[in-house]
């Protein structure tokens, strides 16, 4: 039986469902520039994961797959047996980049040109972040900046890296209200639960959970500082809140267990400390790290085929 | 590791083969196919899709299915990607093709009636989410 679809798979050409942004359609106005997919150094765990970038939008976006067990996709005429459903959304290159900055802030410790900063052999692709108008614009917002000359020279800031990073915890949060997003520790595993949660929702849940999804971002020591930076107390010794805590004993078992799990095989190489991890993130979990380990192997013709 | 995937390698994704993809109707089955390929769908399982009293239903290999419609969400959409391995030009560029799009899909279930709360339909507000985080922040202190 494996061996028959191994043969199957091998013959036919790969195939992928992906939910696009429509901007990264826009036609090139200059030739050279076009739309591709390639690897980069994952800004929180350092290692390579696939984005996609438009030249002429000048935009990185971000690849992460949703993922369930046992689905397959009919399409036309045709049978998927791979029933992931891929996303590329618009990715703030500055997160990136922040990752060499960072880098350099260790290693030389002095003020640089941006482009003498973002050098990586392991993924030479990374010069393209330097396209990234937007992010290039923004670097004020993690460095500190001298212009000598006409050139400019950065070095990493992480004072002001917090605040940016507060900002955008902030404006998540926001998105996550409005968008009704459960940020309790039980989420959606009934209607019962759901609609009891929202009651219990506290407004630290909410920048717990921005926080679980910005760390996703950057590197672990920043995610930890960043952490003490918004003032939430640690998870693991928990403030005796009658109320928290309660909801917190009945809920837990019921969707963390999964939760790390899901987490830790598919994040192979990367054991990231529990206290950054609420089971809240439950929804979004799904679509988040599992795609930026799978899709690279995926759009490999070895790996497709040996499977 | 690193062989597996030549790190510097782009992979082309050709816009102008957006013209040519077709508008297929999609569907996600709660159950793996371990196949790739042709298969009538429009013979044996679009006929028997039917309106029930709070779901769309089929039968699909003797067990009866629950769908619902769902939308890509405003300003996405969803592309069947595809790339034609040729195993002797492995070494000249790979490019990945749109064969085909469309804007809504059905989800099936098994058992369970489909809601919101569905795993599938949560995932598409990854997009609004996704926003917040990477939109750039407000300039001023």
């Amino acid at each position: 039986m494996l061996s028959r679809k191994t043969c199957e798979t091998a013959a036919r050409p790969d195939q992928w469902v992906l939910i696009a942004r429509d901007s990264l359609l826009e036609l090139p106005k200059k030739p050279g520039d076009g739309t591709f997919f390639t690897r980069l150094r994952n800004p929180s765990t350092g290692e390579g994961a696939l984005f996609l970038f438009s030249s002429c939008a000048q935009q990185l976006f971000e690849i992460k797959v949703f993922n369930e067990d046992y689905h397959s996709w009919f399409i036309g005429q045709t049978v998927q047996h791979d029933g992931r459903l891929f996303f590329a959304t618009p990715m703030d290159a500055l997160f990136l980049i922040l990752y060499y900055l960072i880098k350099a802030e260790k290693e030389q410790g002095k003020f640089q040109p941006v482009d003498q900063v973002i050098v990586d052999e392991e993924f030479p692709s990374s010069h393209i972040l330097l396209q990234c108008t937007q992010a290039v614009q923004s670097l004020h917002h993690v460095t500190e900046e001298k212009e000598i000359g006409s050139k400019k020279f950065y070095k990493y800031n992480k004072e002001k890296t917090l605040k940016w990073l507060k900002k955008k915890v902030v404006q998540t949060v926001k998105a996550l209200k409005t968008n009704n997003v459960c940020v309790g520790s039980a989420v959606q595993s009934s209607t019962f639960i759901r609609s009891r949660q929202i009651l219990d929702v506290t407004e630290e849940d909410y920048t717990r959970y921005a926080h679980g999804l910005i760390s996703e971002y950057i590197p672990e020591d920043l995610s930890a500082d960043l952490l003490k930076y918004l003032e939430l107390p640690e998870l693991s010794k928990p403030v005796a809140q009658p109320p928290v805590k309660k909801r917190k004993l009945s809920d837990k078992p019921v969707e963390a267990k999964e939760d790390y799990t899901l987490f830790n095989s598919t994040d192979l190489n990367k054991k990231k400390p529990s206290n950054k991890m609420t089971a809240a993130q439950k929804s979004l979990a799904k679509v988040d790290k599992s795609g930026m380990k799978n899709i690279s192997s995926f759009f490999s013709i070895k790996s497709v085929s040996k499977k | 590791m690193m062989c597996e995937n030549q790190p510097g390698t782009l992979i082309k994704l050709d816009l102008g083969s957006l013209t040519q993809a077709a508008h297929d109707a999609v569907h996600l089955l709660p159950c793996e196919i371990q196949y790739n390929g042709h298969a009538a769908v429009d013979k044996y399982f679009i006929p028997t899709i039917h309106q029930g009293a709070s779901a769309k239903e089929v039968s699909f290999r003797g067990r009866p299915l629950k769908g619902q419609e769902i939308k890509i969400p405003a300003g996405y959409v969803g592309l069947v990607l595809e790339e034609n391995h040729k195993p002797c030009s492995e070494e000249k560029g790979r490019t990945v093709c749109m064969k085909s799009t469309f804007l809504s899909f059905t989800q099936w279930n098994l058992e369970t009636l489909p809601s919101a709360d569905d795993c599938a339909v949560m995932s598409l507000m990854w997009p609004k989410i996704s926003k917040a985080i990477h939109q750039p922040v407000d300039n001023e202190e």
